[in-house]
């Protein structure tokens, strides 16, 4: 029997694993000869800094990963994209890197024939010109993507995996359906976030099986985006507590003065604010110098129109986001667990644009799903947080009110290796 | 034991100078594995040497008057002694970075850190006694200098840390090279000028270096090279050759997360050796530096291309340059000066320096040797006085926490 250079490389990060400091990371490097796996992107607009240019690029350019320059053993053969404002770049770079934008979705994933002719689909549906609904919502047409690839899977007999970037939908029946059909057709599916993925300053995982007592999660930026973000990432770091995930039964979603009054009443803990914050590099604040921002006083004054998400999980778990835009620029969490003395801390790192090296984690992801055909985390990791954010959302248009969420019974496990780049 | 007093010597403190950053860090606190920190011990006094004009954005007064414990001596001697005869604190926190000072022909900045420096053992002298003493990035621009501040130290027995917050900070990954690892290269890359990022740069280089089986052998030569230099010893594709590992600068590249792009309309590319050129916005430099136990170093400003301090080191018997990024983020309030702080205040608590002094005295010897180099006309010298030897901690020192 011969050694397959995947076997080698198998044994090799086996070895590395026992060695703390020479983990050189997974390559996914096909076997000799084997040709490249083809890809189709489907994406809501290409141009510079959109999602589907900072990520779909790496796979026609490379990308950093454990500091080499990776070339995935892929080749993005076709491109579908739903607008087209000034600054598209989809045929500039269909041109220079020769594949094809098709005008229908279904064309894409059949690179003009008529039976599915790709190994994978990279779904990109962020930043374009959709409508927001009265929740916020901007509405991404990820769904109705997903339902015409899953067509086209059902049409030709035939499922290959597919990634979906950030939440599956904005709404969360939309995304139950979307898991379901993927459970359904028995095809890898990998969503999500790169919060999860990226840096953590520092490299913080907790055990899996700990039994944690709260979590608290502080974020910046926009509804409904960096809300998602911010939900994503406290989803991956509380789904390794003892038992796995086990769903959520309410939630509720307040704003303003109220963020503070609940925090007086306990509803939230000031011990993890100032855990968290302790692992914020972005302080705001009348000058700049270090400052205590948990117990200064300053922080209900420089926080612009605070909010904060309850979220009540099955196994009793409370955990709770608070967006504070104003007094910090970066995304950190806290979470007390028991029988460790110190509350347990980290900032998720999103390196700075213009290279957002955060999207080369979570590809790199992507392209371990295409070479494995496994996802390397599960995707309802994503509907959690997508349906979380949903009716958190329709508590916000319901006087905040506390929601009762039977539907948000979503169980599963965490992944036991970890996930976030730290190599 | 009573809370240690320490005495803070600075050249001029205003927004954004080393001297706001760490000084603040002491009257304010800072965040410490995972809490807001204040260190255990009381900034009694400071120096300051330059307040600039009226308006010029001196801050010492404002924390003064904040700060009331804190008072503003007129002299260095005073600062120590809190107006008194004696040493009357426990510890001395010199920071002779920003200012208006003269800079030589050579191009260094005429900081007057020995100055401080003399005057402060003037008064352990004449008291009788020491007190630890940390001095900001490297010890001076002069070499006989640096060693004359590193031999007091020595023979005063006093303990006595030095330069930049690099070797304390976060790396990404957070990895160190194994005490029995044989480095045969290493690669650095940092962004800014000679005599200001070089000394970062090198630093962050020598504390991964100094690791290495056998520990710490010293430098025998340097070469600085400039300008077109640079790109033609990169096109040699080897030590040997002129230049250095490709493979090791294309891993500090890959490190880095702040890669300009080499082409309009992509976000993040991997530039081809001719893509540099045009990126850059200031001359590049290159110390190509040769070890006593034969290891190579390189050490490449590249302002332009990246704004981040990069490593990569070839490990005999490794298939993979280890590298990594030197972690330091831009954004107020500068949280890495955190490590540094906390490595002062460890130092003066428990009488032991944090790390070895004559790390930095390498250091500032290779920055001066580099200028030096670059002065003769790029001209390799034979560096003897470098013949530094020392181990490092047992321990690391960098910000894993």
């Amino acid at each position: 029997m011969t050694l397959t250079r995947r076997d080698f490389l198998k044994a090799t990060s086996a070895a590395a694993l026992s060695t703390p400091f020479l983990d050189v990371g997974g390559d996914f490097l096909a076997a000799e000869g084997e040709l490249p796996k083809r890809i189709a992107i489907v994406a809501t607009i290409w141009e510079y800094l959109s999602h589907a240019q900072h990520m779909g690029d790496r796979f026609l350019v490379g990308y950093p990963f454990a500091g080499k320059w990776r070339r995935p053993h892929i080749e993005l053969v076709s491109l579908y994209v739903d607008q087209r404002p000034e600054g598209d770049q989809s045929e500039a770079r269909a041109k220079e890197f020769g594949f094809k934008v098709y005008p229908t979705i279904t064309e894409a994933l059949r690179c003009g024939g008529d039976k599915l002719a790709v190994d994978a689909v990279v779904v990109i549906g962020e930043h374009g010109d959709y409508p927001r609904n009265e929740k916020g919502q901007k509405l991404y047409p990820r769904y109705e993507f997903f339902r015409e690839i899953v067509d086209v899977f059902e049409k030709d007999g035939r499922a290959v995996p597919v990634f979906n970037d950030k939440h599956l939908s904005f709404s969360w029946q939309k995304a139950k359906e979307m898991v379901e059909t993927s459970k359904r057709l028995g095809f890898p599916f990998l969503a999500g976030s790169s919060l999860p993925v990226t840096w953590r300053l520092h490299p913080l995982e907790l055990p899996l099986e700990c039994e944690i007592e709260e979590a608290l999660m502080i974020g910046v930026g926009s509804s409904d985006a960096m809300d998602y973000h911010s939900l994503e990432a406290m989803q991956c770091m509380i789904e390794r507590r003892k038992g796995g995930e086990t769903g959520v039964k309410a939630v509720q979603m307040i704003q303003g003065d109220a963020v503070w009054k609940a925090g007086a009443d306990g509803r939230w803990s000031h011990a993890l604010l100032a855990s968290a914050l302790s692992r914020s590099d972005t302080m705001h604040g009348d000058s700049q110098r270090p400052q205590d921002l948990a117990n200064n006083g300053d922080l209900p004054r420089l926080a612009q129109n605070p909010s904060a998400y309850f979220i009540e999980h099955n196994d009793g778990l409370h955990t709770t986001l608070l967006m504070l835009n104003g007094a910090v620029g970066d995304y950190t969490f806290a979470a007390r667990v028991k029988g460790m003395k110190e509350l347990q801390s980290t900032q998720f790192f999103l390196p700075r644009i213009p290279n957002v090296t955060y999207s080369a984690c979570l590809v790199h992801k992507i392209v371990e799903m295409i070479e494995t055909g496994k996802a390397p985390y599960p995707v309802e990791r994503t509907q959690m947080a997508s349906a979380v954010l949903d009716r958190c959302l329709d508590s916000k248009v319901t006087e905040h009110r506390r929601l009762e969420t039977p539907e948000l019974n979503i169980r599963y496990r965490a992944p036991r290796e970890s996930q976030f780049c730290n190599t | 034991m009573a809370r240690p007093k320490i005495a803070a010597v600075v050249t001029e403190y205003r927004q954004n100078a080393h001297a706001q950053h760490i000084v603040d860090r002491f009257l304010w606190g800072y965040k410490w594995q995972g809490r807001h920190h204040h260190p255990p011990m009381d900034l009694v006094s400071i120096y300051v040497d330059q307040f600039g004009d009226k308006g010029d954005g001196d801050m010492s007064r404002d924390r003064a008057k904040r700060f009331p414990t804190m008072k503003i001596y007129p002299t260095i001697a005073d600062a120590l002694t809190l107006g008194g005869e004696k040493l009357a604190v426990d510890g001395v926190v010199l920071i002779g970075e920003h200012g208006r000072y003269p800079r030589n022909e050579k191009g260094q900045t005429l900081w007057p850190r020995y100055e401080f420096f003399m005057q402060i053992v003037e008064v352990f002298r004449r008291s009788g006694r020491t007190a630890p003493v940390f001095s900001d990035k490297h010890l001076s621009w002069k070499w006989e200098w640096a060693k004359e501040m590193v031999d007091i130290s020595k023979e005063l027995d006093f303990p006595f840390i030095a330069g930049s917050s690099l070797p304390l900070n976060r790396r990404m990954p957070p990895v160190e090279i194994s005490r029995d690892a044989e480095v045969e290269e290493i690669v650095g890359l940092a962004p800014g000028g000679v005599d200001g990022y070089d000394i970062h740069c090198l630093e962050g280089m020598q504390c991964m270096v100094e690791r290495r089986k056998g520990g710490e052998t010293g430098v025998v030569s340097m070469h600085a090279l400039r300008h077109g230099a640079v790109f033609k010893a990169m096109a040699t594709g080897s030590w040997e050759a002129g230049g250095w590992d490709p493979e090791l600068f294309e891993a500090c590249l890959c490190r880095s997360h702040t890669l300009m792009p080499a082409r309009e309309g992509f976000n993040h590319i991997l530039p081809r050796p001719e893509d540099i050129p045009p990126l850059l916005k200031e001359t590049p430099v290159a110390y190509r530096y040769e070890y006593a136990d034969g290891t190579r170093a390189t050490m490449l400003l590249l302002e332009g291309l990246i704004h981040d301090f990069t490593f990569a080191a070839r490990l005999k018997g490794q298939r993979d340059p280890l590298s990594l990024r030197l972690f330091t983020d831009g954004r107020n309030p500068r949280n890495f000066f955190n490590p540094q702080v906390n490595a002062i205040e460890q130092m003066i608590l428990s009488g032991k320096p944090t790390f070895p002094i004559e790390r930095t005295l390498l250091t500032t010897g290779l920055t001066a040797a580099g200028v030096e180099s670059l002065w003769l006309g790029q001209k390799r010298i034979e560096t003897p006085h470098l013949a530094i030897r020392y181990q490092p901690t047992e321990e690391s020192t960098f910000w894993r926490s």
